[in-house]
């Protein structure tokens, strides 16, 4: 219910932004929007492993990034358009996510919530420093004429390409939910994520359905690692601040509301580029962020207070 | 012989709570009583593979499960009720039930059946079948989880305190149904209300100290002295 609330109340806000903008400063909506794309298709399959497995995966912008070394080697030595090397990479990243799984965060599963934490912190950064020597800090880039792509309407010009992720966060939104409510196995992962005990004993395998989501979650952000690449340069620390941004994504939308990373990634988005907008204000766009998810949080806890 | 448990010890911790359980259920209903602590749902926990066993052996259908994996054991055909329900909140009546069947080779073909079962048992649950579980009563929560075990088609059927948290109407009604199902499913029912049970079980023990202290059939439960002074209170 509150997560229904709470959605309700991003998406409202959300439209009142969005209408002003789009007449003030169209610039400002349309690359808020791409911007937003790019954070909730990142976010979301952190929601669904936060949502279903309850673990913070603060590796995760780090398995984009590794994603994004695999496709940038896969590419550069074949010529293969990363838009078709995101299904091997996808395959790959899935794999190694389910072994990562099973040989640490299995382990973990059962003792206190901040050793997850620590566990996945290390992780990250084993990950990190290991593509650092291998691949030395060197930024690395793929060009694609694509990317360029832009249309006029009017006197405004803009770029087009980026709304491929929000096309991407929609169908993982759309396909998501298709899984989780229209098929066994999502129901069991649902089942799973609201209780384990309770899986078990109607003959569900909590342990292989947690490793399975994992892994799916896995294969989404590694797909987001293949295009990610078509439009950054990139280098071992690329993936820690979408990290963060993915995490309080997900809290900002209620942890299990997967929709509601859509809305949050949307308010994200266009109150960093509306500040982008001024000369002056440039330089702290970076800051809404914390503005917004600090904000979210302290208005929830009062509003959980009251009830 | 369904379920046949031979000198069972199990605990939690260095706490032995199961000191040597001997007890079977055939194609019948039986009763398991005692008071709090008397290690019923350590029991049942036992079976379900929850608690691992210490020693002893549990055999279903001729098979030995004991010490298996709790999807296992429920894969193979004994469905549990829990004392907490153990629902899925978050999800219709409708897939919970579902849920219940899916991942039971002897439920999953003759879902359809069992569903129309359900649904004639508790005609509430036609009502609700879109609703939430977790927005519902409790006596109705109860029906849900007595209708999800129910829907995996179990060779055994147990009910850890069905009637737990109900209101006197609504546990009449229970065992009423209870009544109704044994004709179909060995049933293995743990109760405080020794009473409105005793009606609907063909045999029962009694459990005190993590020891089974009394086996008889329910007449000669309801006429026993011990029973009727500790657990009747005539």
């Amino acid at each position: 219910m509150a997560n229904k609330r709470n959605a309700t109340v991003l998406v409202g806000l959300s439209l009142a932004a969005v209408a002003v903008i789009a007449v003030w400063k169209p610039t400002v909506l349309i690359y808020g929007i791409q911007a937003a794309g790019l954070y909730a298709s990142i976010a979301i399959p952190m929601g669904l492993i936060l949502g279903i497995v309850h673990i913070v995966n603060l590796a995760h912008g780090e398995f984009m990034m590794l994603a994004s070394y695999a496709t940038y080697m896969l590419c550069s030595a074949t010529g293969m358009d990363p838009f078709v090397a995101m299904v091997p990479t996808a395959a790959v990243t899935a794999l190694f996510g389910f072994v990562i799984y099973r040989l640490t965060i299995r382990q973990a599963l059962k003792a206190p919530e901040l050793n997850q934490l620590i566990l996945t912190f290390g992780i990250a950064i084993a990950m990190t420093q290991a593509v650092n020597l291998i691949y030395t800090s060197q930024t690395r880039k793929l060009s694609f004429e694509y990317v360029s792509a832009s249309i006029d309407i009017g006197e405004l010009s803009f770029g087009i390409f980026n709304f491929v992720f929000v096309l991407v966060a929609i169908l993982m939104v759309v396909g998501l939910r298709i899984f989780l409510t229209r098929t066994t196995t999502g129901k069991a992962a649902l089942a799973v994520g609201q209780n384990p005990k309770g899986a078990a004993i109607v003959g569900i395998d909590v342990d292989r359905t947690y490793g399975l989501v994992f892994a799916l979650a896995s294969a989404l952000v590694g797909m987001m690692g293949a295009l990610f690449i078509t439009r950054s340069s990139i280098f071992p620390g690329v993936g820690s601040p979408f990290t963060m941004k993915s995490f309080c994504l997900v809290a900002m939308a209620g942890i299990g509301n997967i929709p509601g990373i859509l809305g949050a990634s949307i308010l994200l988005g266009i109150s960093e580029n509306f500040l982008k907008a001024f000369r002056g204000l440039r330089g702290w766009a970076d800051i809404v962020f914390f503005v917004l998810i600090i904000t979210v949080i302290l208005g929830r806890s009062i509003r959980g207070k009251k009830a | 012989m369904i379920l046949n448990i031979q000198k069972l010890e199990a605990g939690y911790g260095k706490l032995k709570v199961l000191r040597g359980i001997d007890l079977h259920v055939g194609k019948e209903s039986v009763g398991l009583f005692g008071p709090n602590g008397a290690g019923k749902t350590t029991l049942i926990n036992a079976i379900m593979g929850i608690v691992k066993p210490w020693s002893g052996t549990i055999e279903f259908e001729g098979v030995s499960i004991g010490g298996n994996a709790t999807h296992l054991v429920a894969r193979s055909g004994i469905a549990l009720v829990p004392q907490e329900r153990e629902l899925f909140p978050g999800m219709s009546v409708a897939d919970n039930l579902e849920l219940g069947a899916a991942y039971v080779p002897r439920g999953k073909p003759v879902m359809a059946r069992q569903l129309e079962t359900v649904l004639t048992l508790f005609p509430i649950l036609k009502e609700r079948y879109k609703q939430l579980v977790g927005t519902m009563s409790g006596g109705q929560q109860r029906m849900v989880a007595i209708g999800r075990a129910l829907m995996a088609n179990p060779a055994l059927l147990i009910l850890d305190e069905p009637s737990l948290g109900l209101q006197p109407s609504i546990v009449a009604e229970v065992f009423d149904r209870l009544s109704i199902l044994k004709k179909d499913i060995a049933i293995l029912v743990t109760e405080q209300n020794v009473r409105e049970s005793l009606k609907a079980i063909d045999r029962g023990y009694v459990m005190e100290n993590g020891a089974v202290t009394i086996e008889d059939i329910a007449e000669g439960l309801a006429r026993n002295p011990h029973v009727v002074s500790a657990y009747l209170g005539i």
